[in-house]
């Protein structure tokens, strides 16, 4: 062990007297994950959908009354997907070849068949099949929905309209054709004036029925406004969107600040390290007795493990202070330290370990580092796919820590109950420190020779 | 210049005189041979290291007298056959090893180097051995990294690591390459030491000058065989053809 910790001192000394590596592997990480952060939001929140209007809908539509302004429509949509206008042709191109995320399709007469109000006019959504297809169909059925609702007023009040008359009476018009309706209170009113002129008691006696059923009638249909409300909208959905953290305080990004920072820090490092050994020849002077060759796997494990706790500990310090500065609530960036550093241990162990299989491998300190970044690039990208999009990326990354340092991270800073997410967690990290500094250990013999 | 290293003081140096009573050799390897996939470096050989042996290998480049070196320094694993070692003061012989690339930190300073080494040796008094040794091979010590050392300081540098466990055999793989005359003469009373003191030097060098001042035996590798062993009068007797055939 103190020849562990001999080692281990030498080569923070050597990492120390690098400020300008050390910078760029600080900073580097982190610019990376906030640009991964913010395209995995970008790209989970705005897929780009083109927009195909073969009716070519005017720019002020009017339903019911209401008047829309088409383009602040589709400006307002944006917001959740951007709209991209083309052509048809071009769409199912584009489409294809995977430009755009979705194609809608306004179809003729889709803005007639709307301001009719019979029937529900209807828009055509194509999408891709796998990849993003789901979260596109998704995003389109919250577009539609939202649509609905600003159109949902203009068909109510159009509704009303029709109620009112029939309680009211008057002049009204139904698909082009104009007509007079006498109305509910008029209709009362006329029948307790036959009941009251008339000296046939049994027509009496049935305008008096039917003056009930008209006063029942209107007190009803009275009502229908609110009725009419609730039945569109059972449960309404008030958004505020003030109340959760900005992106860029959120608990995925900072989980993935943290396990991409480790990812390539503690990979690149170990695998460094360890073939640097060989490259100053000095491998072979240790191997004579002075450090076993396991020990010599352990002190470039540790030495990732002290590097992503330090690191690990600044980003949570740094994002820690900014939500105390902003006051944003909804996590424990403070009381949760103890549990982040055990998933920094753990996870700095796993990535030095794969580090150290991948410098044993490679064994030369500069293949050693362009290997490391080749290997853990695809691996941490297989790790940022969204759940669900390829099963086998899921699986494979499973392999890797990155995917199992996310989680444990993201559920030890922001989880209520944490405790089974990290155990599994955690369970998987040791596990791969433990295979991949084995495998590294059996490959050691190779530096030697 | 050896009242010189006695007036500096290098107890360090002097651990096996008149300790072993033991008549074997300190090394023997017994058919080694290291292979590298189907090159062969070293065909299966035999050569023992006696007490008080100066004994130089000698060969082309490539001869394989770097591996065999490396093998019984313990730093590479022979493919075949075995190393063994006569016990010193019950224990296994120290082996000072200098290979032909210096084999140190180069971000580290020298005087780091050799503390780092005398730890991990478990020598007592690391910062003292490190006093000494800069003193006694005149290593820099104004703070600069090893790698910006010249070679011939690095290579006093590799050969000071090699000493901080005083040595029963030294293992010098053709040593004095970067060392100028002065360096040479300090590098040669070392290893006169060394075998004074009951221990041996086992030394690679392409330079018959030095072989035919310092070596008391000889070996000869040509294309990884051992083809020639003997002392430096039966060397020296044998026709150059029977050498090198």
């Amino acid at each position: 062990m103190r020849k562990v910790r001999l080692l281990l001192g030498k080569d923070l000394r050597i990492l120390g007297r690098s400020p300008v590596l050390v910078a760029a592997l600080v900073v580097y990480p982190l610019v990376f994950a906030a640009l991964v952060g913010a395209v995995v939001r970008y790209a989970s929140d705005r897929p780009t959908i083109a927009f195909v209007d073969l009716d070519h809908l005017p720019e002020t539509l009017t339903v019911g009354g209401q008047s829309f302004n088409v383009p602040a429509v589709l400006d307002q949509v944006n917001e959740s997907a951007e709209l991209v206008p083309m052509e048809e042709e071009e769409a199912d191109r584009k489409l294809a070849n995977g430009e755009v995320d979705a194609e809608i399709v306004v179809p003729r007469g889709f803005a007639s068949r709307l301001r009719g109000m019979v029937e529900s006019p209807q828009l055509i959504v194509k999408t891709a099949r796998g990849g993003v297809a789901t979260r596109v169909e998704q995003q389109t059925q919250a577009l539609v929905y939202e649509l609905n609702q600003r159109l949902q007023d203009a068909y109510i009040k159009a509704n009303l309209e029709y109620v009112h008359l029939i309680v009211e009476g008057g002049t009204g018009t139904f698909l082009g054709n104009e007509f007079d309706v006498v109305g509910l209170q008029r209709a009362g009113e006329m029948l307790a004036e036959i009941e009251r002129t008339t000296k046939d008691p049994a027509v009496a006696d049935r305008a008096h029925e039917l003056s009930n059923f008209v006063r029942q009638a209107s007190l009803a249909l009275g009502a229908s406004d609110e009725s009419l409300r609730a039945t569109a909208n059972p449960i309404e959905l008030e958004v505020d969107t003030g109340a959760g953290r900005s992106w860029l305080l959120s608990a995925q990004l900072q989980a993935y600040a943290l396990a991409l920072t480790l990812a390539f820090i503690c990979v690149l490092l170990a695998a460094a390290a360890i073939a640097a050994e060989r490259d100053e020849n000095v491998i072979g002077r240790l191997a004579r007795g002075l450090v076993g060759l396991t020990d010599l796997v352990v002190v470039k494990v540790a030495l990732a493990v002290l590097v992503a706790v330090a690191l690990g500990l600044v980003i949570a310090l740094v994002f820690g202070i900014f939500s105390a500065v902003f006051d944003v609530t909804g996590g424990e960036p403070w009381a949760r330290l103890p549990l982040l550093a055990v998933g920094l241990v753990a996870a700095g162990a796993a990535f030095g370990a794969f580090g150290v299989l991948i410098g044993v491998v490679a064994r030369e300190a500069r293949t050693a580092v362009l290997v490391a970044f080749l290997v853990a690039l695809p691996l941490v990208l297989l790790g940022l796919l969204p759940a669900g999009t390829v099963e086998a990326a899921r699986l494979i990354s499973k392999a890797f820590p990155f995917s199992h340092a996310v989680d444990f991270f993201q559920s030890a800073l922001y989880d209520n109950d944490p405790w089974g997410t990290l155990a599994r967690e955690a369970a998987w990290l040791v596990g791969l420190a433990v295979a991949f500094g084995a495998a590294a250990r059996l490959g050691m013999r190779r530096l030697l020779a | 210049m050896v009242l010189a290293l006695r007036r500096v003081g290098r107890p360090s140096l002097s651990p096996c005189q008149g300790r072993r009573t033991l008549t074997q050799p300190l090394l023997s390897a017994q058919g080694v041979s290291r292979r590298y996939g189907r090159i062969v470096a070293l065909a299966p050989t035999s050569l023992e290291v006696q007490p008080g042996d100066a004994l130089a290998l000698i060969g082309p480049n490539g001869a394989g007298k770097s591996t065999l070196l490396s093998i019984f320094a313990g730093a590479l694993d022979p493919s075949d056959g075995s190393v063994t070692a006569a016990p010193v003061d019950h224990r296994g012989p120290k082996v000072g090893w200098v290979p032909q690339r210096p084999a140190h930190y180069q971000r580290l300073s020298p005087r780091e180097n050799l503390e780092l080494f005398a730890r991990l040796e478990g020598v007592p008094g690391a910062n003292e051995l490190a006093d000494r040794f800069i003193g006694l091979l005149d290593l820099p010590d104004d703070g600069r990294l090893t790698a910006e050392l010249s070679a011939g300081n690095q290579q006093r540098l590799n050969l000071a690591v090699a000493l901080l466990a005083p040595p029963d055999v030294l293992l010098l793989d053709e040593p004095t390459a970067s060392l100028d005359p002065r360096q040479r003469r300090l590098l040669w009373e070392v290893a006169a030491q060394v075998r004074e003191r009951g221990g041996a030097v086992v030394f690679a060098t392409q330079n018959f000058e030095e072989l035919e001042r310092f070596a008391t035996r000889v070996a000869v590798l040509v294309g990884g065989e051992l083809v020639f062993e003997g002392t430096l009068g039966e060397f020296k007797a044998a026709p150059e053809a029977d050498v090198f055939a």
